[in-house]
Formats: structure tokens, C-alpha cells, sequence
């Protein structure tokens, strides 16, 4: 028979898709090419969103996008008709996005000429939160509908984003959402976080984001 | 008030673990080709108690995962590393799974997190 012996391994499973995110990273930071993870959960808006910052931005920077979903187009549809590059993804019922298939994307869609590539990742707010899929900075989408005690049961995706986008601000009045609360919430999990207010619907908000996406950018392209 | 009880469910080797099981497979295959081990009898994983993995849903779908590749005759252990805090404002160190996140000296609910997120590859025995 033969001898088995213990060979040490100790690598984390994290590992391989990291120094992929890395590389795809400095890959992205030569070219001057900024990404933007976009994350939420399903129904809170995000195309809208994106929709609303490619027409605050389009006079400035050349836009690109990435859809990501487990099946469809609609999305990718929707983007497609502003005229702004924008490539579907499909997971294929996968639930979150690696820097693998965010790479690939990214060939799919060509970044040459394009300032600001917009990913707006499969709807979920657990485990995309954990994944680095190479982007320079991170936002999230939090709906009033979903409720003020989101970052509670989601600490992660708050814990880990640049910035939390809060959307359906004009519904405000028909839900109890305490704005104070989820500030409070979320500031204590993550400092350096900056919060918006904004609704996609009446654009309300979209120019104080469009702003922190410019000088995003700026910083980005400059350092 | 009596709390809630909390039943974890799910399913049976959900696609969440599946997806990074698949990708532990990868590696470990990539080891084996580089240090020339054609038969992989165990595999250990480490999964740290605050890490988004669920051991059992790992253990699911493991042989999905080696199915068709050299590891599928291969055994799957898992070791539970510890969630471990250090409290901020009195410094104790505690479990913060069994203490719920609040430290048993002063009772503060403030720690900072020293171990337990980890999910590592440990080593396979093999020949």
C-alpha cells in the first residue's frame, strides 16, 4: 500500500479570487478605468438608479455597464436604450459575482475609452457583500420600502461599502422608515461611510451622488 | 418575554457554499499537480464560526463538488475554529458566539473580532 502522508496546505479559500480582484484591480487602475460595485437587494431600484447617474454623468465621462443577473435581459435592455455600452451577465443561479466573471464581463463590454464602468451586481444582500470582484469603490442600495432595520440584519454589506444610496426617499411618508435610525445604525458600523438620501423616481438626491462619483473618479485617474 | 428560538434552515447545499466548494476543489487539484500527489485520501478544511460558511451545507454538497474529478473518492474533514473577540473597552478576551457579542467581564457589547472569519484549506493527506 502506498504511504499517504499530511501535507500542509494552509491557504484561505478567499485566497485565489482575491489576487484575482487584485490584479484585475491594478489592471483596471492602469487603463484609468474606474468600477463601481453596485449592490442591493432585489426591487430596490438599482436600474432605475443606474439609469438616473448615466444622465447625470453622460456629459462628463464616458460610461459603460455591466448587468448582472441570474437569468434575463430586461435590465441590460433598459440600460441599452440610453445608448450607453452595457453588457448582460448571467450567473448562471449563481448569487454573487467573483472577480473572474467580472473580468469577463468587462472583455465582453470593451473598457477602452470608458471612464466609469457601473456593475450592478445580482440582487442580494448577503454574500456579495463578501466577494471582491475588483472594484476601485463599493455603494449600496437601500430602499425605504425594505425597511430601517435592514443594516441590523445585514451588517456586512453596510459594514464593507463606500457609500449607501437611500432610494424611494418620495415614498417616505407611506412607510415607518427612520432615517435618523439608520444613519445612526450604520455610521456606528462604518464610520467613513457616506450616506444619501436620493430618489431615483423624481432625482432627488441623484446630484449629490453624481458629485462623489466625479470626484471618485478624479481621485482614481490621479493617483 | 421568552426569546425566540432560532432553527437554522436551508437548502441542502445551498449554491452559496456550492459555488466555493468548487473552488476548493480547484486548488486543491492545482496542489496536488504541483507537488506530484495522485491520490488524495482527506481533505481538512477550516471553517472559523463567524464565517459566512455553514459546515453542514459544505459537507452537503462536497460530493457535487468532486464529482467527476480526481477527489471523488477523497474524505472531507472540517475543524471549527473558534469566534474570537477582544473587548474595546476593558480589553478581555471571549468567545463571541457563546457570549453573544458581549464581554463577560464588563458586559459591554463593543468587541473587536481576532479570530473566527477565517475559511481555510488546512492540508490533505495524501500520497
Amino acid at each position: 500500500m502506498d504511504a499517504f502522508k499530511v501535507l500542509e496546505i494552509k491557504k484561505s479559500v478567499y485566497e485565489g479570487n482575491d489576487k484575482r480582484a487584485g490584479a484585475l484591480r491594478s489592471g483596471l487602475k492602469k487603463d484609468g478605468v474606474f468600477l463601481l460595485n453596485l449592490m442591493s437587494s432585489p426591487g430596490s431600484g438599482k436600474t432605475t438608479t443606474v439609469m438616473r447617474t448615466i444622465e447625470a454623468l453622460r456629459g462628463d465621462m464616458r460610461i459603460g455597464v455591466l448587468e448582472a443577473d441570474i437569468d434575463s435581459d430586461v435590465d441590460a435592455r433598459t440600460v441599452a436604450e440610453s445608448g450607453t455600452r452595457v453588457i448582460q451577465l448571467h450567473s448562471g443561479g449563481m448569487c454573487h459575482l467573483t472577480a473572474d466573471m467580472t473580468r469577463q464581463g468587462l472583455e465582453g463590454l470593451g473598457t477602452e475609452g470608458l471612464d466609469l464602468v457601473i456593475l450592478e451586481n445580482i440582487g442580494n444582500l448577503i454574500c456579495t457583500a463578501e466577494v471582491d470582484v475588483g472594484a476601485a469603490k463599493s455603494a449600496m442600495i437601500l430602499s425605504v420600502p425594505e425597511g430601517d432595520d435592514k443594516p441590523l440584519k445585514y451588517p456586512m454589506m453596510f459594514e464593507r461599502v463606500d457609500v449607501l444610496l437611500i432610494n424611494k426617499i418620495d415614498a417616505i411618508s407611506f412607510f415607518n422608515f427612520d432615517m435618523e435610525a439608520v444613519r445612526e445604525r450604520v455610521t456606528a458600523m462604518n464610520p467613513g461611510i457616506k450616506i444619501i438620501p436620493i430618489s431615483a423616481k423624481t432625482g432627488e438626491g441623484v446630484a449629490e451622488w453624481a458629485d462623489w462619483i466625479r470626484s471618485a473618479v478624479r481621485d482614481w485617474k490621479r493617483a | 418575554m421568552v426569546p425566540p428560538s432560532i432553527v437554522s434552515t436551508g437548502e441542502v447545499g445551498s449554491l452559496h457554499e456550492l459555488s466555493v466548494v468548487i473552488e476548493v476543489v480547484r486548488t486543491v487539484e492545482e496542489f496536488a499537480r504541483e507537488n506530484g500527489v495522485t491520490r488524495i485520501d482527506k481533505l481538512v478544511l477550516q471553517i472559523g464560526e463567524l464565517s459566512s460558511m455553514i459546515p453542514q451545507y459544505i459537507e452537503d454538497c462536497f460530493p457535487c463538488a468532486v464529482d467527476g474529478t480526481s477527489m471523488v473518492d477523497t474524505k472531507l474533514e472540517i475543524e471549527i475554529l473558534p469566534g474570537n473577540g477582544r473587548c474595546r473597552s476593558c480589553g478581555a478576551m471571549f468567545n463571541l458566539v457563546a457570549n453573544k457579542g458581549i464581554c463577560p467581564e464588563c458586559g459591554v457589547k463593543d468587541a473587536e473580532v481576532i479570530s473566527g472569519k477565517e475559511f481555510m484549506i488546512k492540508e490533505i493527506v495524501a500520497c
